[in-house]
Formats: C-alpha cells, sequence, structure tokens
C-alpha cells in the first residue's frame, strides 16, 4: 500500500487512539507514538501499530499517534482506516473468522 | 458524567449567551471570525468549546468543573477531524505556557514559547522541514522581512541596501493572503525586481514568518498586551530557529515614521534580536514611500499616481487593472 497523502483516523477521547500517517520519501516507518498509558503499554503499542502496516505493505511512511489508553483491536482499526485513507484506497480486505 | 457535542459553523443564537459567558470566564472573547465551532454540553450545561479558523485552533475553553474529563480531548478531536474534512492538515494553536502540557497530550508540539505566550503546531519538526526546503549560503547572511503590497521603490532601495551590507541576503515575502494584492504577485513583483541582485534569494514566507497563525489577539484581554505577545512569538522563532540555520545575523528593517505599531514591532525587534547576537538595521525611507500611500492612491483611482513610487512592472499591473 502506496502512502501518498495525509490520512487520519480515531479521536483523542478515553480507550481511543488518533493516528496520522503522512508520506515518506524514504523506506522505513517512521513512528511517533504519545500515550497515557506509554510506561505500562508503549511497547505494545508501537508493536501493533508496526505490524498492522507491515500486513498492509506499508513499507514507507511517518505515524504520530496520540493514544488514550486504547485497546489492541481499536489500535488496529485506527491505523487500517487511517492508512486506507492515506493511499486513497477502499480495498479493505475484511478479516474473517477462521 | 455523559457530554454531547454540537458542531456547526455558527454558534445557534440560543447558545450564544452561554457560549459568551464560558468565554469570558475563561479570559478569552468572541471575535465572531470562526469558521466552525464546537460544543460540549453536560445535559444543557456548556462545559467546553472550541473553534477552527483557517488551519488554527481557537478559542479553546473548558468550563473548571469539567476540567480533567477529557473535555478538552474530545473538542480538540471534534476541531481536528473538520479541519481534515476540510483539507487542513498543518494545524496550529496559540495557548498560554501553563497548558504546554495539556496540549502535548492530545497531539500537539511547541513551536515556540516566551513567557507570555506558547505557539503549536501538530507537525513534529514542522520549522526544521521548513528550514530544510530553503538553499543555505555561507558567510555573514542578511535577512528583509516583507509584506511588499506592493513592492515599491521604497521597498527595492532596502534590498539593495541590505544586499550591499552582508554576503547573501535572504528576502521572504509574507505569503499570506489577505493583502490588496495577492501572494504569488507580490512575490513575483520582488523575484523579477532583484532578479539582477547576484547575492540575492527570494522566498515565501511560508507559515513561521508573520503568518495568521501568529496573531494570538484572543487569549489575553488587552488588545496591546496580545499585540506584544505575537510581537514577542513572532520575533522568537524567527531568532531562535531560522536565523541560526541560514547564519543571518543581520535583519534589515525600513524606519517607520507613520505606522504606530510597526514602529513598536520595530523597537521589539531591536531588543530581542540583540540577545540572540542579530544586529537589527534601520535604514531611513526613501523619499517616504510607502506601500500604504500606493494602496490608497489605487482606492481612490489614481493609478497615475503611483508612477513615482512603483517599478514599471507593478505600474503596468495597476495600470491593466484599473
Amino acid at each position: 500500500m502506496h502512502i501518498k497523502q495525509i490520512g487520519i483516523a480515531g479521536t483523542m477521547e478515553s480507550s481511543d487512539i488518533m493516528i496520522r500517517i503522512e508520506p515518506k520519501e524514504t523506506k522505513g516507518i517512521d513512528l511517533h507514538l504519545s500515550s497515557s498509558v506509554m510506561q505500562q503499554f508503549g511497547k505494545q503499542i508501537e508493536h501493533i501499530i508496526q505490524s498492522t502496516l507491515e500486513e498492509l505493505d506499508v513499507d514507507a511512511a511517518c505515524v504520530t499517534a496520540t493514544d488514550k489508553g486504547a485497546l489492541d483491536c481499536t489500535v488496529r482499526a485506527r491505523v487500517e482506516t487511517a492508512a486506507h485513507r492515506a493511499a486513497g484506497s477502499d480495498q479493505y480486505v475484511w478479516r474473517t473468522k477462521q | 458524567m455523559f457530554f454531547q457535542i454540537e458542531a456547526a459553523a455558527l454558534v445557534p443564537p440560543s447558545r450564544l449567551q452561554q457560549y459568551n459567558s464560558l468565554l469570558s470566564v475563561c479570559g478569552l472573547k468572541n471575535e465572531n471570525d470562526a469558521d466552525y465551532t464546537a460544543l460540549l454540553f453536560d445535559g444543557d450545561k456548556l462545559v467546553a468549546c472550541g473553534s477552527l479558523k483557517g488551519n488554527i485552533l481557537k478559542q479553546i475553553a473548558v468550563d473548571k468543573e469539567a476540567e480533567g474529563s477529557g473535555a478538552c480531548a474530545s473538542i480538540v478531536s471534534t476541531l481536528i477531524t473538520e479541519a481534515y474534512a476540510r483539507g487542513f492538515s498543518h494545524l496550529f494553536l496559540f495557548t498560554k505556557p501553563e497548558h504546554e502540557r495539556l496540549f502535548t497530550s492530545l497531539g500537539f508540539f511547541s513551536v515556540c514559547k516566551t513567557d507570555k505566550a506558547l505557539m503549536m503546531e501538530n507537525n513534529r519538526n514542522g520549522v526544521n522541514s521548513f528550514i530544510n526546503g530553503i538553499p543555505k549560503y555561507s558567510g555573514n547572511n542578511g535577512c528583509v522581512i516583507c509584506n511588499c503590497d506592493p513592492m515599491t521603490r521604497g521597498h527595492l532601495h532596502l534590498i539593495k541596501y541590505a544586499a550591499s551590507h552582508c554576503d547573501h541576503l535572504y528576502v521572504f515575502v509574507v505569503s499570506e493572503n489577505g493583502s490588496m494584492f495577492p501572494p504569488h504577485v507580490r512575490y513575483t513583483f520582488v523575484k523579477n525586481a532583484v532578479a539582477s541582485l547576484e547575492n540575492v534569494s527570494v522566498h515565501q514566507s511560508g507559515a513561521y514568518i508573520i503568518s495568521k497563525a501568529t496573531f494570538p489577539t484572543y487569549f489575553i484581554r488587552s488588545d496591546s498586551a496580545a499585540e506584544d505577545a505575537w510581537m514577542d512569538i513572532d520575533i522568537t522563532i524567527f531568532a531562535q530557529s531560522i536565523a541560526p540555520a541560514l547564519g543571518i545575523n543581520k535583519r534589515f528593517v525600513g524606519e517607520e515614521p507613520f505606522s504606530v505599531v510597526t514602529n513598536k514591532y520595530n523597537q521589539r525587534m531591536k531588543e530581542l534580536l540583540a540577545k540572540f547576537g542579530i544586529e537589527l538595521i534601520e535604514i531611513p525611507r526613501l523619499d517616504s514611500i510607502s506601500a500604504s500611500k500606493v494602496r490608497k492612491l489605487l482606492a481612490d483611482g489614481d493609478v497615475d499616481g503611483i508612477q513615482p513610487l512603483v517599478n514599471d512592472e507593478v505600474y503596468a499591473y495597476c495600470k491593466d487593472r484599473a
């Protein structure tokens, strides 16, 4: 998935996360996370963001995340939505229950 | 607590009284120039509000009792989402320095802080990416920042004088809309007029030099105090971030005998820039030419009257449109 514009998703309400994904010229994910639960879950949230982007084949992007204690599934959903918006894509691949 | 958000281009008349009183309790005033306003209610009680004006978040106020309840986050989220929908992604806000932590937790980064005011943006490296986009010249460089609405022989005189007193001269033309002449026209006039000067480069001033994002007239009661806060932020960003990166140690301005505000701005610059090792050089006006005089003549329909004050290109442009 190619990031060609700025895409955002989410809010900064309690239990949500706001994700902003921007184009980046060089390869790699430049991630900046701030979280109200940074000490406890910072690493975990970063890992979810990175792996979600990896699954979407996003290999170059600047990501700014402002977390307010979102659950893993919320983080994943917000990243997916922001990435699709930033890629100008509506080709959602809905995960189905095995 | 269960909050409900109401957002619209205009504050509904039925809510206006509550809205104005919340602003005034928080030391702000309704400037009536917002493009979009979000209101947060707890039942019938207005507990927080905030507005968008272009790419600037402003007039954000939270009732004392609702502090710490996520009211501000709710307002800011609503405004950011709306701003993106409107095509603005680079957002600014002005606040008091004591609110730095609050807005940092809402995804904003400090651009510049003085003892009275704090300017923040939602880009991590905003100023640096602005600076990276400007070509660098080595040596002892100078700088002229002007609106040039439109460029006069006076501006040209200032630029020529400045260029002969430094290695390289950066000229920044204010890129904000809202002047008589559109930004690209003002920029092109300057660019063409100085084309023959080898050590001069012309740039758009962008978001960090005299932009609308640096007009915080709303968060301090007295207008003159707000003016000071604006001046200090603008001058500090220049002195702290932009000048050192471009090797600028002289800033040139024309003497300002006409406008009290601009004269005050020049005085304040002299004091503040000196602290950063930058010299302010004020030169006398050429034949007391001013752009405001040109605009007044044009407003009065006297196109021929401007001929002695401007160069041929500007004159021809105005003549064409008269």
